[in-house]
């Protein structure tokens, strides 16, 4: 047998041998990460500052959770794909995702001891999910990708033919904030839950300007100047303009806008559900939410916002505009609404 | 050992693993949609949404299909024919993209043609007008052709260099026009080829997802229907549904390619 | 042999060429510039790289031992199913041939989808690499099987198999002594192939991963979204510089056997 053989036969069997000593263990299912670990659905670095969040979990509780980078919508349907053996142990999504999930059962009851914090209207009475902040919905604009264009300031604004390629909005049907945004255009052109015919018109006139509709958070495309002019959250917005420095601006449009929470819950027999909750409770902790403050967000307890994060916000006088809507009639409508939207729409 | 048990022992590995994780999981999907009706089934049939969905990506696949195989027999055929310095490196950089995940070449087609893209930045400097294809039909083909024509050039050139360049030979010297070269020696000679490599371009083009994930394109191929379907409120039953309908159709291309091939064709599928 | 000039097919290969180069190296350049808006004029910078480690180095180890314990498993399992298959002439054979190559078919979505709903209560093997290693063998054992059956049908070797039988030799000896060997090069071919698909494969892994089992893909499409376009380069080459020895390597180890052994 010659060389060239001999030398495939050891490659193959180094291979092999290496291959079945480090699958062993993990087709026999050993735990790869070891010790305290919990896993998070849709806990992107890059959203809402979570990379700040989850090293500070990992520093002050010594629970290591992994980034991921789902939407609410991903996140609500691998968690029934894997309803019968959870992966998750916690997940994040937008508050109709939440009561959507405690309705196919993938959610458990857990009241973490900030419980009385949280206002009535934010929480599912039980305890399946509980808001741990709210953004506000409007225009994140990077102003020098609109190579000189006037900012647009109001949903009507955004049909002119002059921002004609420069839009992009999330998909509706699949990531939350899309779902706001065209909750948010409905409510300003004077539709309402049970109508959402505006909003629908307006999509569709909004398509003559080329819009571009990612299925996922697309911050770094705005930063770029891929899209000029994304239907995104203040918070977004004002780290982009405030930690990366880049010219962003954040406009809450003339018509008005809404106020939407952000929401968590225990998944239903997660593999780590002790160090799911040590997470959660590390979250609603003043340390935790300060956390959120800092990344311009307002934390669901309210106390943990500092003077000087408030000043970075727009005054209040454009914070009048965005209201909060009936989040209940707002999951019971949003799959008519999905469906409607990739009907007429798509 | 008898020869029959011979052969059962040799084929029992890739049984189990395909009986265990191929076959038993898709018995579960087949029968979910029936959960929700029998007409399920047919939803792709049914809802004018999942039709359109469907005859988008059979279009798009076929279009992709027939410029990889042009381009591709284009290329094989000069690389085959062609001696030069760097001719092995140039074929196994044309081949790279064979093992780019979809997602890369979605993100070189916005570098290409997005906004910011090298495109857009050149028409600018020429016209003052910024051009942007990467997230319309032109991109979306752009990125498919790109990750199809690798596979076409290895196949193709492979192919022309076992092709017996006597024929052609012989033709030349009868005063064929070069015209006539390609309809009566070339096509003729890597028809096994073709059939083969545009069957499989045409499977792989009607199943990518990550392309069209991360271009998010307004035209809907059936691979993104399916997802919007799961993450709608986690709809699997239609989802499943869907998927088998896609899965059909592209085995009956690649079954019908096989059959009308013969065995040459049929290695190659 | 002539070589008449053919200029249109050598304008083809131009562009062809150019098509296919231009965005790598598009991608190289922005993952090494401090601002791809500014280009060169912002200087060179590795500190992309320091961030692709921190957020992602875990993924490339693992996608490339996936991908060699596929290449194994699928020598293992499908080169003696590829001898079974060249040598049979049954209808189930023919059956069994046209199932497996099924799941090339099939949107990976589904399969990974159908994967979850059988076997995602066994906890333990869901959240190991055995989950994913197995959506990836399912997906790639047809074509190591096909490539390797082809070159175990031609006339050849069933000649030389035949000799070797009648000089008595047995079934073990024929195949690892005469057999393999003269097929190595549809082997490291197959290889080849399934050390491709595997290292690229995202349909598939995107639904059977956990935050804890990310493959480069999954990174990759993870970080074209939500981090800036300079990692997002810096990890494409970074997936570059890691496949690219693996995939030269194999093709040269493929020519030395096709120099030595001709039957392929």
């Amino acid at each position: 047998m010659n060389r060239i053989t001999r030398m495939a036969r050891a490659t193959a069997t180094a291979v092999v041998t290496s291959a079945a000593l480090w699958l062993a263990p993990a087709l026999l299912g050993a735990n790869l990460a070891q010790a305290q670990t919990a896993i998070c659905y849709n806990c992107p670095p890059e959203w809402a500052d979570w990379a700040s969040q989850l090293r500070a979990i990992k520093s002050k509780t010594g629970i290591t959770v992994p980034p991921d980078n789902k939407n609410s919508g991903q996140t609500l349907a691998q968690l029934v794909a894997e309803k019968a053996s959870p992966v998750a142990d916690i997940a994040y999504y937008g508050v109709t995702f939440g009561v959507q999930a405690r309705k196919d059962g993938v959610t458990t009851a857990y009241k973490p001891s900030a419980w009385n914090d949280i206002p009535e209207g934010l929480k599912d009475p039980e305890g399946h999910w509980f808001t741990i902040h709210s953004g506000t919905l409007g225009f994140m604009v990077n102003v020098d990708a609109l190579k000189g264009k006037p900012v647009p300031r109001s949903w009507a604004d955004l049909l002119k033919p002059e921002y004609k390629g420069l839009i992009g909005y999330l998909d509706p049907a699949s990531a939350f904030v899309g779902y706001v945004g065209a909750v948010a255009i409905n409510q300003a052109r004077g539709g309402s839950m049970d109508n959402f015919g505006p909003a629908i018109d307006y999509f569709k006139a909004l398509k003559k300007n080329d819009p571009i509709v990612p299925k996922q958070t697309s911050y770094a495309r705005v930063l770029s100047g891929e899209i000029a002019i994304l239907l995104d959250y203040d918070f977004n917005a004002y780290r982009a303009k405030y930690k990366d420095k880049a010219n962003v601006e954040f406009v809450i449009p003339a018509e008005g806008s809404v106020v939407v929470p952000y929401v968590m819950s225990l998944v239903n027999k997660g593999p780590n559900a002790a160090n799911g909750q040590k997470a959660l409770e590390f979250i609603l902790s003043d340390e935790g939410q300060a956390i959120w403050a800092n990344a311009y967000l307002r934390p669901v307890r309210a106390s943990a916002i500092s003077k000087e994060a408030q000043s970075r916000f727009l005054p209040a006088s454009e914070y009048a505009r965005a209201k909060p809507v009936d989040y209940a009639k707002m999951a019971t409508v949003q799959k008519a609404f999905s469906d409607r939207y990739l009907k007429d729409v798509q | 050992m008898s020869p029959r048990l011979l052969g059962i022992a040799c084929l029992a590995p890739a049984a189990a693993v395909f009986g265990a994780f191929w076959l038993l999981p898709m018995a579960w999907l087949v029968v979910l949609p029936a959960a929700k009706g029998w007409q399920t089934y047919l939803a792709v049939l049914t809802h004018p949404r999942y039709a359109a969905s469907l005859a988008n990506t059979v279009g798009l696949s076929l279009a992709v299909t027939m410029a990889t195989l042009v381009l591709g027999a284009a290329v094989g055929l000069y690389l085959a024919r062609t001696r030069f310095a760097g001719r092995r490196v140039l074929l196994s950089v044309l081949s790279l993209p064979l093992s780019f995940p979809g997602v890369i070449v979605g993100f070189f087609v916005i570098l290409l043609g997005g906004r910011q893209g090298v495109v857009a930045q050149l028409a600018e400097a020429l016209t003052g007008e910024r051009i942007t294809f990467a997230y319309g039909l032109t991109g979306l083909f752009l990125a498919y052709l790109y990750f199809s024509l690798p596979r076409a050039i290895a196949t193709f050139t492979a192919a022309a260099e076992s092709m017996d360049t006597q024929l052609e030979e012989a033709a030349r010297s009868l005063g064929a026009s070069r015209w006539r070269i390609v309809l009566d020696v070339w096509l003729p000679g890597l028809a096994p080829t073709t059939l083969a490599c545009g069957a499989i371009v045409f499977a792989t083009a009607m199943g990518a997802f990550g392309t069209a994930f991360t271009l998010a394109t307004k035209f809907e191929v059936l691979p993104i229907t399916i997802y919007n379907e799961f993450t709608n409120y986690a709809n699997f039953a239609l989802a499943a549904s869907l998927s088998i309908a896609l899965g059909l159709m592209t085995w009956l291309v690649l079954f019908a390619a096989r059959r009308l091939g013969g065995p040459a064709t049929a290695a190659g599928v | 042999m002539t070589r008449p000039r053919a200029p249109l097919l050598l304008l083809i290969t131009v562009l062809v060429t150019v098509f296919t180069v231009a965005p790598m190296l598009l991608s190289v350049s922005a993952g090494l510039v401090n601002n791809y808006s500014t280009g060169l004029k912002s200087g060179l910078t590795i500190r992309w790289f320091d961030e692709v480690w921190a957020n992602y180095g875990d993924t490339v180890a693992r996608s490339m031992l996936l991908a060699a314990s596929c290449v194994a498993a699928t020598v293992v399992a499908g080169v003696p199913c590829a001898y079974a298959m060249a040598r049979s002439r049954s209808r189930w054979m023919r059956l069994f041939e046209e199932l497996i190559t099924l799941p090339v078919a099939v949107p990976g979505l589904a399969t990974a989808l159908a994967l979850i709903l059988a076997y995602g209560q066994i906890r333990g093997f869901r959240q190991s690499f055995g989950f994913i290693l197995v959506g990836h063998l399912v997906f790639t054992l047809p074509f190591m099987v096909r490539t390797v059956a082809s070159a175990f049908a031609r006339p050849e070797l069933q000649a030389l198999e035949e000799a070797a039988r009648s000089l008595g030799a047995n079934f073990r000896q024929r195949f690892l002594g005469v057999l393999v060997p003269a097929v190595m090069p549809s082997i490291v071919a197959g290889s080849l192939m399934v050390f491709t698909l595997s290292v690229g494969e995202f349909n598939l892994t995107w639904m059977l991963h956990t935050p804890l089992t990310r493959t480069l893909p999954v990174g990759l499409a993870d970080s074209y979204a939500s981090m800036r376009l300079e990692i997002g380069s810096a990890y494409t080459l970074v997936f570059f510089i890691v496949v690219l020895p693996v995939l030269w390597g194999m093709q040269w180890l493929g020519h030395l056997f096709e120099k030595r052994y001709g039957i392929h």
